[in-house]
């Protein structure tokens, strides 16, 4: 026969477990609430930088007249077609090795139809590649002195060297432009002038505008081009010309 | 305590011993089923870097499967010291360490009462593991600035790992008490510190994608 006292107890010792239940539940809910609040926060703070970065972000500069996204009228040509029919557009990152890939592809389309199809050279430095940003300032700063071609041929050549290095490849880029001849003292002010980084960033613009995401993106006529192979490549600009 | 040391009644010997055991083990479900699926999850991922680094080796210009653009690029972080912090490729750290705590979890969900001793060894693996993947982290971000999305599985699992095991050794200290009533939120805040700092990192490129 159990005593009072101790059925007292009993209920007592049920009444705490429960009371302790209730408090673990009531904890438990706690916790799961704060942490959802601060992911909704948190999603909240992202949700309103992206649209304040949409509103003040940088668009692409309008279009004037006698050019397109594809082909401003700084962009770099490296080969000019007489009739104007074909023109060929490349949204290329210097460091980026597919784009080492496709460079003698394009160099052998260049010499292959030289005269019948621009070639348009577009900076995309991509923001994962450490030193493409300063690749295509090295580039435009010797397009300042009328050496596009050869500082973008360099780029390509030397990339094995200077690419996925992770440390600033300045020095590399200088030894170039001094290599080409260039007025070392005039390349330097182009290199580290802010208005190259714009000319560079109008480029990428251009290329987010045009939905460009991954280098090289190649644009035909101001269709995407998406080549397998040199063949490919091949038929596309054919049937342009033939269009 | 009034009662008789006779015969206690089975409620009252029950109720209290528990709740008391309960306390004692603050998750008693949780930790085991986090451990193992936690350890499948990071073997699964140390697994498949291992072949892709093996798959590397046999063919340099092999293109790992999680190679998907500039940033997200297992390649350029497979190929970096970083990858061999101690002479050899990381994953087969991941291989042996996620392999044991998943047979600990198992060994638990079976019923394994473990000794002190053993937790002790099992939170010097985490803590290892959580260091040195914080480690790869900051050089992922800020020395080789790229992205490996089976890499990042491995952090996704070891910080949990290494939270729960901690919270489960320190829980005779008061103060783990009130965190172990509110153990997601700081676990919440270190994944969204994680994720701020990749998309602050990569914002540049995140922007192009949308």
């Amino acid at each position: 026969m159990p005593d009072p006292r101790d059925r007292g107890q009993t209920r007592r010792a049920k009444i705490s477990a429960m009371r302790e239940q209730e408090e673990r539940a009531r904890r438990r809910n706690k916790n799961l609430t704060i942490s959802l609040t601060v992911i909704g926060v948190f999603a909240v703070v992202l949700a309103a930088v992206f649209v304040v970065n949409r509103v003040s972000g940088s668009e692409s500069a309008e279009v004037a007249a006698g050019e397109s996204r594809f082909v401003r009228a700084d962009s770099h040509k490296l080969s000019v077609a007489a009739d104007g029919k074909v023109t060929l557009v490349e949204f290329l990152d210097f460091e980026c090795e597919a784009c080492r890939a496709a460079f003698p592809i394009v160099e052998d389309l260049r010499e292959q139809y030289a005269g019948k199809v621009t070639f348009v050279a577009r900076y995309f430095p991509l923001p994962g590649h450490f030193n493409a940003e300063r690749a295509a300032r090295a580039v435009e700063a010797a397009a300042g002195q009328d050496k596009f071609d050869a500082m973008y041929q360099r780029m390509y050549q030397t990339q094995s060297q200077w690419g996925e290095k992770q440390v600033p490849a300045d020095e590399v880029f200088r030894g170039f432009a001094k290599d080409l001849g260039l007025d070392l003292a005039a390349w330097d002010k182009a290199y580290n002038d802010p208005a190259t980084l714009e000319r560079i960033k109008k480029d990428v613009a251009d290329g987010q505008a045009l939905g460009v995401s991954g280098t090289p993106t190649f644009f035909l006529n101001g269709q995407k081009l998406e080549p397998q192979s040199v063949d490919d490549f091949k038929a596309a600009i054919d049937a342009a010309l033939a269009s | 305590m009034q009662r008789s040391q006779a015969e206690p009644l089975p409620e009252l010997a029950d109720a209290p011993l528990s709740a008391e055991d309960e306390e004692a083990v603050p998750f008693p479900r949780l930790l085991p089923r986090l451990l193992t699926t936690g350890g499948l999850v990071g073997l699964a991922a140390a697994f498949t870097l291992s072949i892709e680094k093996i798959a590397l080796l046999k063919n340099p210009a092999y293109v790992p499967s999680c190679s998907l653009n500039p940033v997200l690029s297992c390649g350029s972080v497979m190929n970096t010291p970083q990858a061999e912090a101690f002479g050899f490729p990381n994953p087969l750290l991941g291989v042996a360490g996620f392999a044991i705590v998943t047979t600990v979890g198992v060994a638990m969900l079976a019923g394994a009462a473990l000794p002190r001793w053993f937790w002790m060894g099992l939170q010097a693996g985490v803590t290892f593991g959580v260091v040195f993947v914080h480690w790869l982290i900051y050089q992922s971000l800020y020395v080789i600035g790229a992205l490996c999305p089976y890499c990042m599985v491995v952090w996704a699992v070891t910080i949990p790992l290494f939270w729960y095991v901690t919270l489960h050794s320190l829980r005779r200290l008061r103060t783990a008490h009130s965190v172990i009533g509110y153990h997601a939120v700081p676990l919440t805040l270190w994944f969204l510190a994680v994720i701020t700092a990749i998309g602050i990192r990569f914002w540049s490129y995140w922007s192009t994608l949308l």
